[in-house]
């Protein structure tokens, strides 16, 4: 209690001994059950009355259900709509969080995303070029590989635009982060007046459909798609606790990580590979899904502190949540429409961002 | 030991350091002095592998560019001028991370509460749980100090001797804390450890360095004890400053020397 009172009336230390890590435990403890939470909610809520509880019950039970043709439909509904886009919120929410904290220690700069690596620019260019030129230059390619075609095509272009920018940004064995941001903005400029003239040669149906790809949504959540981004997403979160402790030690410099035994070289390249994958595949299926990048690791700092060891995990739940709210508002508020979701982060996370950064102006420095 | 052979870096097609040999005995603290410019910071960077350099750079015996970042972690710890941080760590966080990839030599058990042992040792006791932001320049500079001195907290492991470099460690610091700092390199010394750091106090450096190297214009200009090196026609040429060792003020002008330290 005593401690609890220095720290208000200090109004910005934490603990009295400095060390967070068993708040954070607590934390993501917590986050753990609010994912838990979310995900129920998320698979019994929707503009249909199917009732997730008595699928599942069913299943389980092996129950015969009284009205047949009611219970196949409740099924399609949870199993083959609700259930993979929440498998989807979860992944991708995950992944845009994670891959957030991962670039904003990398670039050791609070406000960094994983735009500043190209691979979102790049990302909308390979999706507006299949969006554009599907039924003409590039008929055989969505030929070949049908509705996958548009996701692979955003996903390589994200991975080619941020692989361009690293072999630019590396010279003798060291990649530049400092260059890296510089030619970043250089390159996306060039991708998206590329995906300008696309859109300058777009019809009134293809301005449409490539409006809605980039504000985002996660209704085109299949069983195929959580396929193909599923494991790309997955292997690449994993990847990240390994990066825990180098970005840390990178938060004091990249010289003084150096002096610290992290192998500076590995841990960028992996990082980038790791994001540029990750976000690639996210943003290859949901389109432009903004502020969780930023705005979930940043409440995170200020509440369990910076150490990567728990921020990154937590950022994967804290995501994963959020992205679920945030798609149950947008598909059940206009219901039996729906709202993208991209819209939703936004207007959500830019005020809240906005009060944030307010509050806490003058206390910490970012 | 370390030794350096006929060090050279150039930084932009402009060579900062010319020909350099450098020698650090454990047991010994070995100083840099010099002019601003004259190299030391980047010879520095080149002994401990940060900067690219021609010649050779032996740690203990071994050839530092074939070394892993993890080996000679665990060989030496490294205090920067300065360091700015992007995110709120607590000053404990920052200290902590000195574990992260050297080891401290103490037993597994202690090392929980090293941080604080370090903090201690550095005059910062009761400060773990401030924000390292919040501090002022002589104590983040002692922060990272505590920091340094958790990654190498035993000078001798496993029979090999280990290494502080220090880049100018008392240059934001008071009197007391300069002497407090310099005590403490030369415990880590008399322990068995290496120093090797860059100091601009010449008489702090006459009292606490075995060994002082003069660099001037990028090349060594003398390098010995302190009664060789620190002459006055040395100090003239490298300092471009007509000044007398041991010479006292005329009349009634006070003057406090660290040597008086009681």
């Amino acid at each position: 209690m005593a401690e609890q009172s220095i720290a208000g009336a200090a109004g910005r230390v934490m603990t009295a001994d400095g060390d967070r890590s068993a708040r954070a435990r607590f934390v993501i403890l917590l986050l753990g059950l609010a994912l838990a939470l979310s995900v129920f909610l998320s698979l019994t809520s929707g503009a249909s009355d199917a009732s997730a509880v008595r699928v599942i019950r069913d299943w389980f039970t092996g129950a015969v259900p009284v009205d047949a043709a009611l219970a196949a439909r409740d099924q399609l509904i949870v199993y083959d709509i609700r259930m993979p886009r929440v498998l989807f919120g979860v992944l991708i929410g995950a992944a845009l969080a994670v891959c957030g904290a991962v670039m904003q220690g990398l670039f050791r700069n609070p406000l960094a995303d994983p735009g500043l690596i190209g691979v979102s620019a790049g990302a909308s260019l390979g999706a507006v070029a299949i969006i554009v030129l599907g039924t003409t230059w590039l008929a055989p390619v969505t030929l070949a590989l049908g509705t996958l075609a548009l996701p692979l095509a955003a996903f390589s272009g994200g991975l080619a635009v941020t692989f361009w920018l690293y072999a630019i940004a590396t010279r003798q064995g060291r990649t530049s982060v400092a260059t890296m941001l510089l030619a970043g903005i250089a390159i996306s400029a060039l991708a998206m007046a590329l995906t300008g003239v696309l859109i300058f040669m777009a019809d009134d149906r293809q301005l449409r459909d490539l409006t809605f790809w980039q504000l985002g949504s996660l209704a085109g959540a299949t069983w195929p798609k959580i396929g193909t981004i599923g494991p790309v997403i997955v292997l690449a979160l994993s990847a990240m606790p390994f990066l825990s402790r180098g970005l840390n030690a990178l938060a004091l410099g990249e010289a003084t990580a150096g002096h610290l035994g992290t192998p500076v070289q590995r841990l960028k390249y992996t990082a980038i590979v790791g994001v540029s994958a990750a976000v690639g595949a996210s943003v290859a299926v949901s389109g432009g899904i903004g502020f969780i990048g930023i705005v979930v690791p940043h409440v995170l700092r200020l509440a369990i502190g910076p150490d990567n060891r728990y921020l990154l995990p937590a950022s994967a739940l804290l995501g994963a949540s959020l992205l679920l709210i945030a798609d149950a508002v947008a598909r059940t508020i206009v219901a039996p429409a729906e709202l993208p979701i991209g819209i939703v982060t936004a207007v959500a996370g830019a005020p809240f961002f906005l009060w944030i950064l307010l509050r806490r102006r003058g206390i910490v420095d970012l | 030991m370390i030794e350096a052979r006929d060090i050279s870096v150039a930084i932009g097609g402009k060579r900062i350091v010319s020909h350099v040999h450098f020698a650090a005995r454990p047991g010994e603290v070995s100083a840099i002095v010099g002019p601003n410019g004259s190299g030391k910071t980047t010879l520095l960077k080149a002994l401990t592998g940060e900067l690219a350099y021609s010649g050779t750079v032996t740690l203990n015996g071994r050839d530092l560019s074939a070394m892993k970042p993890v080996e000679t972690a665990t060989l030496r710890a490294v205090l920067p001028q300065s360091t700015a941080l992007s995110f709120p760590f607590t000053v404990r966080e920052i200290v902590r991370l000195g574990l992260v990839g050297g080891r401290s030599g103490v037993l597994p058990g202690e090392d929980a509460r090293l941080p604080e042992r370090a903090l201690a040792r550095v005059d910062l006791d009761g400060f773990a749980g401030r924000f390292y932001q919040e501090l002022s320049g002589g104590e983040q500079q002692r922060v990272q100090l505590a920091r340094v001195l958790c990654q190498v907290w035993s000078p001798v492991l496993e029979g090999r001797p280990r290494y502080l470099f220090l880049d100018e460690p008392v240059s934001s610091l008071d009197v007391k804390h300069q002497l407090i700092i310099m005590n403490i390199a030369r415990d880590f010394a008399r322990r068995g450890g290496g120093v090797v750091a860059i100091l601009h106090d010449l008489n702090l450096t006459a009292m606490y360095a075995d060994r002082i190297f003069v660099l001037h214009r990028g090349e060594l200009a003398a390098a010995g004890s302190p009664q060789d090196v620190l002459k006055d026609e040395l100090i003239e040429k490298v300092f471009d400053c007509r000044l007398k060792v041991g010479a006292l003020p005329a009349g009634s002008v006070p003057f406090v020397l660290p040597q008086s330290a009681a």
